[in-house]
């Protein structure tokens, strides 16, 4: 009886495990869609498209912990001690195909971005939206997939150029692209985007991209293409700063409808309370305690984007004067005293009172200059619930595009197409104006205006990641960055190396082309 | 050493060194008791095996109540002092013991029937158990028991040194000092742990207490295919301890002292430091230092007269001190013709070297081990292991890369106990991380619930059929609650202002992170046993299943007042939660059949079908085949010497076992949720697809060819043990990485291709007596080559890790891929005549070979060194055993060579990102004066320096050998035991990891292989003392 009863029992065991194993074997993750299922509800594309913008805010874009802070590190403007993210590495002319930091991960992080874009374009349209929010989402990933491509061929120059979802299969041994085709999609990108999008947002949906935005990246590009490291060809150069003329222009033209202008305040335009600002066209938009950046920490503390004395010295008198004019009322005995107001905006120098505290020699041990911009904290002392914010903690949202740009770049182009005209001279002196610098009068020939509008972009952007592509575009890299570096008070810090026939360029990550030996090495490397 | 090799006769040796009684302690007891013996007669004997009469060398001839023994010798004959009317009893391992009523002069033949029961001639195979002079497949047993008086705290800590098995131990905190087990090498590219079973259900080797394992096997070839796909690392069978004969009462107990075995070399002296730091950075074409000749005059003389603001904090010294294990197992035992129990306890406390309360582990484990036979037909019973365990460790647990930072200019403690800091600013120090202060404040508790326990029954059914089912549940409850408090560090010049710590971003924190986790194994199987004449035939049929369930959840809460209340709900402000869960599932169907003809010619099958839900539909069944033969030699007519030979067998084995350890899902592309942005101040749930998957994969295969001999000569003196094998693992599973072209994906998990390792394992031992005393030696050593045949001519390479590794046809996996270096620039005219490096190359830097001929020195100039980053070429152990009546002395001896390991960071590179550096650097590196130093110029190692390019120059020789353990024994003679009617009373002194041989000595050398870096809890190295009481 038992035996009988145990037999069957075993029986029946063994029959239930085999005839049930198939659907027992069915397990499937409770965390994650799979691609199969996804493309299927309106939600689904609004995070995908969530998912394309999450791109900005990594290491090596415009986020990880302070990235376009870092960036600045890399031109004359400041010194990144610890080679955070391998920028000092740029900055000394010894980076390699094999530096670890912002060569693989811009590389990276940009693909990443394209990748999602490219999916979004590919698969959503199988789900059925609202045709007018369709086109705004799709002129959204258009303006998104032209930054990311422009991250990308700025800076090491022709890349593999791809546009459908990612396919291991197809895309894994394309070869770069050139460079110039590279920019065309992104034009085109662009001109669809600003064809698709609206002029401004809600205030919901503060951050997505606009019409203006597309319209101010296209602007930049074409003025980088213009510049002399970019067109070599004096004949067609013309044609080039014209059409970044009339893009800067169309910008301007578009300011009354969007909205755009100058924000009065120059200190407090980068301040979280004031985002979102007339002045913004496009930015990055950071969120406590979920998506945060580091820039207090890195400014207050770390130090690791240590403005240079160079830097410093640069900022005009605040009667318009540079420093080394004998007539400026410059005292090397109180060097800070009345000069242009956005040193005091941007820079913290020994003397100065930050935090509520007299800045000392050694406040800011680096350089004895601390970088403000980007940073909350001024003068006074901060209330105690930001006075310690950490890693992650910021959240100032990074302006990618800022009107004050357009201005400038309408003038250098400008200047460049038909010489230092009215129209220059009244964009340049707006900023001026609203920094609280005298006006630029009197005649100029083209170079010299070019000086001047070269000084005003440097003063102007100081600590917003600019005056690196500044300097290699307008080519004047192998000086500016050829020299010693020097602390507040001249004793030097080291010198820089810039190898022109080399330097202009990232290399393509060695990681890349051990995957893909079809890429090609950019020069020198 | 005290494992052995199945195949062989037991180690008799160990057990003639604890049973020797030492009768002669004192001139007065020798002189009384040889009086005594003269009025006695030498009583004659001889022992055999009951089984085939052959004579049993070894034995021990007790006079029961004396403390008079002897031991059978060769030829099995023994002759003892003793009267008629004395009893005797006979004792031998493997073998039922005897006892008998002197008559005469002479007891005869005394046989012995072997102890079915005895783990050591009996070998558990998976599903069942074998004879192990029958085995036909590479299987190792180690014999736990015989290292019951060492300090091991994990059972994975106790198999160093077995033949096939790389042990690795990289982490000795308290807690997680869990020892990594390779068997025969690596076979694949993602998980390589073995799967262990413990009584038959599968567990984790390091939850149990090593005190209440009996043996550990080991299946290492075709053997192992009866757990099919799991079994492609090999498989480890624990068994526990069980109740035997009348009833016992154990206590163990012993307490030993702690210190780490190797730390490196640091500049302690500030002034050295100082400086040397200085000229690192105008060596490296800086222009400013770091500290100003002023600082420094200061500095040195503020010394002698300041030690808390100019301090040279030497802080090994200050952060470390002696730790201390103390464990007591208790276990009662027994067993009668009905059942058979055994219940014991454990404890273990520990507290490690760290200073401060985070380093403890306390373990309380529960054994229980429980058979009835209900009927004749019936058999049930119950078993239960499990730890209630907890350690402690700092809320920051990278506290070692902090004392690994630490700097000789940082001040310990103030004059009033605040943390110190520095008054002098090192740039790349932000955070003056004080190791006292992250040893002292907050903290990290894990508490661990974790048992497996399992009922069984067997039922004899008609027909030599025997039905034996058995479902057993692996429960894990841990909680691990952390606190990362707020902490201010005070300039020792300026006390009133203080620097905050500021690497944990939202201090004060606590958190909480629960795990629970429950697998389930059920199994079934029908076992037929029948012998007609000389044939012998056994079948075994079986199902199983297995489910795996883990769930995890963890929450932060900021917003603490202080770091006195630090529950979760003392907090106010949200910080995360997250959690997860995933189930797989298991299904098997598996048999084998073994038969022999007169025990000469053995054969056996096996056959598994798994199904694993880790695939897609259509790719989850696999079916695992195993085949092997074994002669005995030694049986057959013709074998011309029989004298000498006890025992000559060949063995063959073929067989494939799997791999299915690929993460879970890995075959189907998921959209990961959490890629959120903000718009207009709120955050929206973004999603995109950050890996590549392949849904074609399928496990892996490996195909086991095992050729192996086994010898005992001389009366089972000598045995002799060789294996040769190749393991060909096929549809090698691996995270390939992909071109960031491709979305910027993480590569997918593919069936790449095949590798092979191959390898010979070696074992030889020897041991007998003189008189009294008795010695033995026993060694092992076993090669393994791995290569990589066939991955379809691509070449991968590893990032993840760090170390510039290639994996290519031909190649051990992973071997180094780094820059030749050829020596140091001994002239900056010699760097302008030699192809470019970097703009920053000059005299005193690292001269790299230009491969190609190019002219420049860069990737393309990468060697490949041919030698894997992650296995030794060889492996060995071998103990020495001495016994002297109760005395006896055992060492342990265990080494791995042909290892290259790449160590990186900082202490083994100079001043990385404002860290400190090694003598060396003061003392042996390049100057204008010292051009034959062995190492470059010194330049700080932050910015991708010229001289810290993954080279050969940084490769080191990573072999070793340590001096594993030294014990020493004393078994109390059974005359002073009687009185107080103790059966047995052993002391013990061990010395564990106190010698280690090895050209590394910046750390240990076993301790960095496979991290890289140095900044994590040193081995140790322990002195103990303790004591085995049986009553």
């Amino acid at each position: 009886m038992q035996c009988k009863n145990i037999i069957l029992g075993a029986l029946a065991a063994t029959i239930m495990l085999g005839s049930c194993s198939k659907s027992l074997l069915n397990t499937s993750p409770d965390n994650k869609y799979v691609e199969g299922n996804y493309w299927e509800s309106e939600a689904a594309v609004d995070a995908a498209l969530t998912g394309c913008y999450a791109v900005l805010t990594y290491s090596g874009m415009y986020g990880g912990d302070a990235t376009p802070l870092w960036e600045e590190t890399a031109s004359p403007n400041a010194y990144n001690y610890s080679n955070s993210m391998g920028f000092n590495a740029i900055a000394e002319g010894t980076q390699e195909a094999s530096s670890e930091g912002i060569i693989p991960t811009r590389y990276q992080n940009c693909y990443a971005g394209i990748g999602r874009c490219n999916s979004f374009l590919a698969h959503a349209g199988e789900v059925p939206l609202d045709a007018g929010d369709y086109a705004q989402m799709r002129g959204e990933v258009y303006f998104l997939r032209a930054l990311y491509y422009f991250n990308l061929e700025n800076y090491y120059g022709g890349v593999p150029l791809i546009l459908d979802p990612p396919d291991e299969a197809t895309q894994g041994d394309l070869p770069r692209t050139d460079r110039a085709v590279v920019v065309d999609q992104i034009l085109k990108d662009l001109d669809s985007a600003s064809s698709l999008l609206p002029l401004k947002y809600g205030a919901a949906a503060q951050g997505r991209a606009t019409k203006g935005a597309a319209l101010s990246l296209k602007a930049r590009i074409l003025l980088y293409e213009a510049s002399p490291l970019l067109s070599t060809n004096t004949a067609d150069s013309k044609e080039k700063w014209k059409a970044a003329e009339d893009a800067a222009e169309a910008v301007i033209s578009l300011a009354s409808q969007a909205g755009y202008g100058l924000y009065d305040n120059y200190r407090a335009l980068f301040l979280p309370e004031n985002e979102n600002n007339k002045e913004v066209i496009f930015d990055v938009q950071f969120i406590y305690p979920d998506l945060g950046n580091s820039f207090d920490l890195i400014g207050r503390q770390y130090n690791t984007n240590a403005p240079l004395l160079g830097l410093a010295e640069a900022y005009e008198m605040n009667n318009g004067l540079a420093i080394t004019d004998p007539n400026s009322g410059y005292d090397s005995n109180d060097p800070y005293k009345n000069r242009d107001p956005r040193l005091y905006a941007t820079i913290v120098y020994p003397g100065d009172t930050f935090m509520g505290e007299l800045v000392t020699n050694t406040r800011f041990s680096i350089t004895g200059y601390g970088m403000k911009k980007y940073t909350v904290y001024d003068k006074e002392a901060a209330s105690s619930d930001v006075s310690d914010l950490k890693s992650g903690q910021s959240y100032t949202n990074f302006i990618v595009l800022r009107y004050a740009d357009i201005l400038m770049m309408y003038a250098e182009a400008r200047n460049e197409v038909s010489g230092p005209d009215n129209q220059v001279l009244s964009a340049l002196n707006q900023i001026r104006a609203r920094a609280g610098m005298p006006d630029i009068t009197g005649t100029y020939t083209q170079d010299s205006m070019r000086s001047i509008i070269h000084l005003e972009r440097r003063i102007e952007f100081a600590g917003e990641a600019l005056y690196y592509n500044d300097v290699r575009r307008w080519k004047t890299a192998p000086t500016e960055l050829n020299q010693k570096i020097y602390t507040y008070n001249h004793s030097a810090i080291e010198s820089r190396t810039f190898d022109p026939a080399r330097d202009y360029w990232w290399p393509i990550p060695q990681v890349q082309r051990d995957l893909n030996p079809n890429l090609e090495q950019s020069f020198g490397y | 050493m005290e494992f052995t090799i199945v195949r062989k006769k037991p180690a008799r040796l160990k057990k003639q060194a604890s049973v020797l009684k030492w009768r002669l302690l004192m001139l007065l007891c020798f002189s009384l008791s040889s009086l005594w013996l003269f009025a006695q007669s030498q009583i004659r004997g001889k022992v055999t095996a009951a089984q085939d009469q052959s004579p049993l060398a070894g034995a021990t001839i007790h006079l029961i109540g004396s403390n008079t023994s002897a031991l059978t010798g060769s030829d099995g004959a023994f002759t003892i002092a003793g009267k008629a009317g004395d009893s005797l009893s006979i004792t031998m391992i493997g073998y039922l013991s005897k006892s008998l009523v002197i008559q005469g002069s002479s007891v005869g033949v005394i046989a012995l029937q072997e102890d079915a029961n005895d783990l050591t001639s009996v070998v558990v195979v998976g599903y069942g158990t074998q004879k192990k002079v029958n085995l036909t497949g590479a299987v190792t047993s180690v014999d736990m028991t015989k290292k019951e008086g060492q300090p091991i705290t994990n059972a994975s800590n106790a198999l160093h040194g077995v033949p096939g098995l790389f042990v690795n131990l990289s982490n000795s905190q308290p807690g997680v000092d869990r020892a990594t087990i390779r068997i025969r090498g690596i076979g694949t590219l993602n998980d390589n742990d073995p799967l262990v079973l413990v009584d038959g259900v599968e567990y984790d080797l390091n939850e149990l207490n090593p005190n209440d394992i009996a043996t550990v096997t080991v299946l290492k070839d075709a053997s192992a295919a009866i757990y099919g796909s799991r079994a492609g690392n090999g498989v480890i069978l624990v068994t526990t301890k069980t109740g035997h004969g009348q009833a016992k009462i154990n206590y163990n107990f012993y307490h030993g002292v702690q210190n780490y075995t190797y730390m490196p070399d640091i500049i302690w002296d500030p002034i050295e430091y100082m400086k040397l730091k200085n000229q690192a950075l105008i060596n490296e074409g800086k222009d400013a230092v770091d500290y100003s000749d002023e600082e420094i005059a200061e500095y040195q003389a503020g010394m002698k007269t300041d030690p808390i603001t100019y301090p040279s904090s030497n802080w090994f010294d200050i952060a470390l001190k002696n730790g201390r294990i103390q464990k007591h197992d208790l276990s009662i035992s027994g067993s009668n013709d009905k059942a058979s129990y055994r219940l014991s306890l454990g404890f273990l406390d520990r507290n490690g070297i760290m200073i401060g309360p985070n380093n403890h582990e306390k373990k309380y484990s529960i054994g229980l081990n429980t058979s009835f036979k209900v009927s004749k037909r019936l058999t049930v019973g119950m078993t239960l292991d499990g730890y209630y365990r907890n350690y402690t460790q700092p809320f920051y647990t990278s506290f070692w890369s902090y004392l690994m930072r630490a700097l000789p200019i940082l001040t310990d403690t103030l004059e009033d106990g605040r943390y110190g800091n520095s008054w002098l600013r090192t740039p790349g120090r932000n955070n003056w991380e004080n190791p006292r202060m992250i040893a002292y404040t907050g903290y990290g508790h894990k508490t661990v619930q974790r048992f497996v326990t399992s009922v069984f029954a067997n039922y004899k059914l008609p027909f030599d059929l025997t039905y034996n089912i058995k479902y057993g549940i692996d429960k894990y409850d841990g909680l691990l609650e952390e606190f990362t408090p707020q902490v201010k560090t005070w300039n020792p010049k300026n006390p009133t202002s203080y620097i905050n710590w500021n690497s944990p971003s939202t201090a004060p924190r606590s958190s909480n992170t629960d795990y629970n986790n429950l697998n389930q194994h059920f199994y079934q199987t029908l076992d037929w046993d029948k012998s007609f004449g000389d044939h012998h035939l056994s079948v075994m049929v079986g199902t199983s299943y297995d489910h795996f369930d883990t769930k995890n959840f963890d929450a932060s809460m900021t917003g603490y007042l202080d770091a006195t209340l630090t529950a979760l709900d003392a907090g106010t402000e949200r910080y995360s939660t997250g959690g997860n869960s995933t189930t797989d599932v298991l299904i098997s169907y598996f048999g084998r059949a073994n038969y022999d003809y007169k025990g000469k010619y053995l054969l056996e099958g096996i056959i598994r079908t798994d199904g694993s839900s880790r695939f897609a539909d259509g790719r989850r069944w696999g079916s695992f085949p195993g085949i092997s033969a074994g002669w005995r030699m030694d049986k057959e007519d013709f074998f011309p010497w029989k004298n000498t030979v006890n025992l000559a067998k060949l063995r063959a084995s073929y067989g494939q076992v799997g791999n299915q350890a690929v993460p879970l899902y890995s075959y189907e592309n998921s959209i990961n949720l959490g890629k959120n942005y903000s718009f207009g101040g709120t955050l929206a749930s973004g999603a995109a697809a950050t890996a590549y998957t392949d849904p074609t994969i399928t496990w892996e295969t490996t195909t086991n060819y095992n050729l192996g001999l086994d010898l005992e000569l001389f009366n089972h003196r000598l045995n002799f043990s060789a294996d040769i094998y190749k393991k060909r693992t096929s549809n090698i599973l691996r995270s390939v990485d992909i071109p960031d072209q491709v979305g910027g994906l993480t590569g997918p998990q593919q069936n790449i291709g095949v590798m092979d390792n191959k390898g010979l394992e070696l074992t030889l031992g020897y041991h007998d007596h003189v008189g009294d005393f008795s010695y033995g030696v026993n060694g092992n050593i076993s090669f393994n080559q791995n290569k990589v045949v066939d991955i379809d001519g691509q070449i991968l390479y590893s990032y993840n890790t760090n170390l510039a590794t290639i994996t290519k046809e031909g190649l051990p996996i992973d071997s180094y891929y780094i820059l030749d270096a050829i020596g140091i620039f001994q002239s900056d005219e010699e760097v302008a005549n030699s192809p470019f490096q970097s703009v920053s190359t000059k005299a005193g830097y690292i001269k790299y070979r230009d491969v190609n001929n190019d002219g420049v020195i860069n990737a393309d100039d990468r060697i490949i060194i041919k030698s894997s980053s992650a296995m030794p070429k060889y492996t060995y152990g071998f103990n020495l055993d001495f016994g002297y009546k109760g005395l006896s002395l055992s060492v342990f001896f265990q080494g791995v060579g042909g290892l290259k390991i790449y160590p990186e960071g900082n202490l083994v590179f100079p001043f990385k990102n404002g860290a400190g550096a090694n003598w060396e650097w003061a003392t042996d590196a390049w100057t204008p004066e010292n051009t034959g130093a062995r190492l470059p110029i010194v330049t700080t190692s932050t910015d991708g320096d010229d001289n810290f390019k993954a080279s050969d120059f940084w490769l080191r020789d990573g072999s070793y050998l340590r001096m594993k353990n030294i014990q020493l024994a004393y078994e109390l003679p059974a005359k002073w035991l009687n009185r107080v009617k103790i059966a047995q009373f052993t002391i013990y002194v061990n010395a564990e990891n106190y010698l280690t041989f090895s050209k590394y000595k910046d750390f240990d050398p076993e301790t960095t292989l496979n991290v890289s870096s140095l900044y994590h809890y040193p081995m140790l190295k322990t002195l103990s003392g303790g004591v085995k009481i049986t009553f």
